[in-house]
């Protein structure tokens, strides 16, 4: 065997695919550059539409981005699970839950009117999913736009034919390997203490609070969420914040959604509180 | 009784611009990109120290065992390459509060337990330490944990005075410190300054233990606290804060990572925290510590039970870390007391009763 402990005999074929998203997770692979021409050495890619113009429907590994909001959406991501050997999950949208999935708190006809008017009756909607509500996936990576350490991670683990469970520890984790301040301090609301890490923290790195893009880690509490973010006398760090915003519960759940709204979030089913 | 000199206002930048010029320097500075947060780092100008600062969020025992670290390199030839990555470099730590000290000497005892473990004391062995006085903020309680005073695991203590520092040299390595410096002999006066630094700093700590460490194993071995345990439990995130700001926490996680390429890569180190769901999970699925309850007692125990037996003092410094870390308001003292407390109560009661 070749000593690189690559998994397959030539170079593998990949392809990326997008859904309903806004393309960011690409992008922000198009990113690693000088890393991306390291993957380059193992891999060929045969479709890619934000970098090449080729295409082929001969792949071996698909990494698909976004989230399913039609039917033929979900028969498409069917086919692309067919043909792959290997189907990556890339970002947020279509691994847990994101943006998208904030219009199933109404109902689909009222969202087509809203955003087709006239038009809506040509279009058809279905609540939003990610890509794992609707098909097997092999390997996840998380975060709005994808964090790309994880994806990195991913694609070593991929060649060398390891699994990959993303982390299942909230960002305070790396955000306190890091040492840095924690942005309580600087009466900002974090939702750092339930959201899967994986990002090395960035975003408090850079003095603003975690806005729970790779959504919530398993076994997330939440009952301590609303406990500490309404407490009354609270006298530690996040005193400012709760002075500063007075929060109610709902504004909480509003806070939560954004992220973490497939299945539906619903607050007062999630804290029934231990693990 | 220790040597004790005086290094005047005048003499301090001199003196750590010296050590700077020796070799590396550790110490409690502001991070340039976040103005007001105090961290330890390495300090290029003696003029950044801040050696009056309020406790790190962050304990100095991140010079000995970084964060992460690289333990070795390796590459995938035949027969496998290993490399290990090891500083040999001496360097000083500087600024040290006397409950960080205490702390490094319960590192010290515990990673020389069987099985000992390697990095720590040969870290231990490449520095000196200079410790700091310092006035407590309304989380600090080591009077509480005896730590107020230590001097452990330093060559040179300095305390605040009128003319700059009271400097108790403390080791050989702390007189060669300053062999060049412009220190002179302690006064009477610059004692007795020093003693009313020490009486006001335990005289302002406002945040106190009401039982011994003794009589705290005692209460938690009594009983169980179950319903303490959950009702601190519904309002824990499980987020490791208080653990991974702790001084006296040692556990660490080990993974290998590999370089894109693929031919090599390395075995990576970092903190871990017993507060995290999967911190006792065990191959084959069994999690010792499933409950978030029995993580949250766990905490309580390890520091003031199984480590108090072990090693004879409670492993919590009193430095107030886990409580000034914790964005759920879980406050160490309080915990601890409301546990002797309602322990008292039901004495009381069981003896009317
Ligand atoms: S800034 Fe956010 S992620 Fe960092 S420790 Fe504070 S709450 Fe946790
Ligand atoms: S810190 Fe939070 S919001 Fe920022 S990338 Fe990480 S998970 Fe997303
Ligand atoms: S706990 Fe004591 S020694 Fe530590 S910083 Fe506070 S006052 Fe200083
Ligand atoms: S820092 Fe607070 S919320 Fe986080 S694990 Fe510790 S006690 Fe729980
Ligand atoms: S348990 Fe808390 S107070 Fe005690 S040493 Fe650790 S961080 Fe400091």
């Amino acid at each position: 065997m070749d000593k690189r402990m690559v998994r397959f005999g030539n170079k593998p074929q990949i392809a990326f695919f997008d859904f309903a998203c806004c393309e960011g997770c690409q992008l922000s692979v198009l990113q690693l550059e000088e890393h991306l021409l390291d993957m380059l050495n193992h891999v060929d890619v045969v479709t890619w539409r934000e970098a090449m113009s080729e295409q082929s429907n001969d792949y071996d590994i698909a990494f698909c981005e976004g989230s399913i909001t039609r039917e033929e959406d979900v028969e498409r991501i069917r086919a692309i699970r067919e043909q792959a050997s290997i189907l990556v999950t890339l970002g947020s949208c279509a691994s847990g839950g994101c943006h998208n999935d904030l219009k199933n708190q109404w109902p689909m006809a009222e969202m087509l009117d809203l955003v087709y008017g006239d038009m809506a009756e040509h279009f058809d909607t279905i609540p939003s999913r990610p890509i794992t509500a609707v098909v097997d996936v092999d390997y996840r990576t998380y975060g709005c736009p994808v964090s790309l350490p994880e994806f990195v991670t991913v694609v070593k683990r991929i060649l060398t034919g390891q699994r990959y469970e993303p982390p299942n520890q909230p960002v305070c984790v790396e955000c306190k390997l890091n040492d840095h301040l924690c942005v309580y301090e600087k009466g900002l609301v974090c939702l750092g203490p339930v959201t899967r890490c994986g990002c090395g923290a960035i975003c408090t790195q850079f003095g603003d609070p975690c806005r729970g893009c790779r959504g919530l880690m398993d076994a997330a509490n939440l009952e301590a969420a609303v406990k500490a973010l309404t407490r009354e006398q609270a006298h530690s760090i996040v005193r400012r914040v709760v002075e500063r915003y007075r929060f109610t519960e709902e504004e909480i759940e509003a806070k939560l959604r954004i992220y973490n709204n497939w299945p539906e979030l619903k607050l007062e089913e999630s804290v029934a509180n231990d693990d | 009784m220790p040597t004790e000199l005086v290094m005047p206002h005048e003499a301090v930048e001199r003196f750590f611009g010296r050590l700077i010029d020796e070799g590396p320097v550790m110490g409690p500075r502001e991070r340039v990109s976040q103005p007001g947060f105090i961290h330890f780092d390495w300090l290029s100008d003696a003029a950044d120290l801040r050696l009056n600062y309020q406790t790190t969020t962050i304990p100095p025992k991140k010079a000995f065992f970084p964060p992460r670290e690289v333990l070795f390199e390796f590459e995938l030839t035949d027969p496998l390459k290993i490399t290990a990555v090891r500083e040999a470099e001496s360097f000083t730590l500087v600024g040290v509060h006397p409950c960080d000290l205490a702390a490094l000497r319960m590192l010290d005892d515990a990673y020389a337990r069987e099985p000992a473990e390697a990095c720590w004391p040969a870290n231990r062995a490449r520095a000196r330490v200079i410790g700091v006085d310092c006035m407590p903020d309304e989380y600090c309680f080591c009077t509480s944990t005896d730590s107020c005073y230590s001097r452990a695991a330093c060559d040179l203590f300095l305390t605040p005075i009128e003319r700059g520092y009271l400097v108790e040299v403390l080791t050989p390595a702390g007189e060669d410190m300053l062999r060049v410096s412009d220190v002179s002999e302690a006064t009477d006066e610059d004692r007795e300054q020093a003693e009313a630094f020490r009486r006001e700093k335990a005289g302002a700590m406002t945040a106190r233990l009401d039982a011994t460490p003794e009589e705290l194993a005692e209460i938690l071995e009594s009983e169980e606290h179950t319903e303490l345990w959950k009702e601190i439990a519904s309002r824990c995130y499980s987020c490791g804060s208080c653990n991974t700001t702790c001084p006296t926490c040692f556990c660490f996680d080990i993974n290998d990572e590999f370089d894109l390429g693929l031919t090599g890569g390395r075995r990576m180190r970092s903190w871990d925290s017993c507060q995290l769901a999967e911190f006792a999970l065990v191959a084959g699925g069994h999690n010792f510590r499933r409950l978030r309850w029995q993580r949250v007692r766990h905490r309580w125990y390890r520091k003031f039970v199984y480590l108090y037996r072990t090693f004879g003092r409670p492993y919590c410094t009193g430095c107030g870390r886990c409580s000034r870390a914790c964005t759920a308001d879980i406050n160490i003292v309080d915990v601890t007391n409301e546990i002797i407390n309602r322990a008292r109560e039901r004495d009381r009661q069981g003896v009317q009763g």
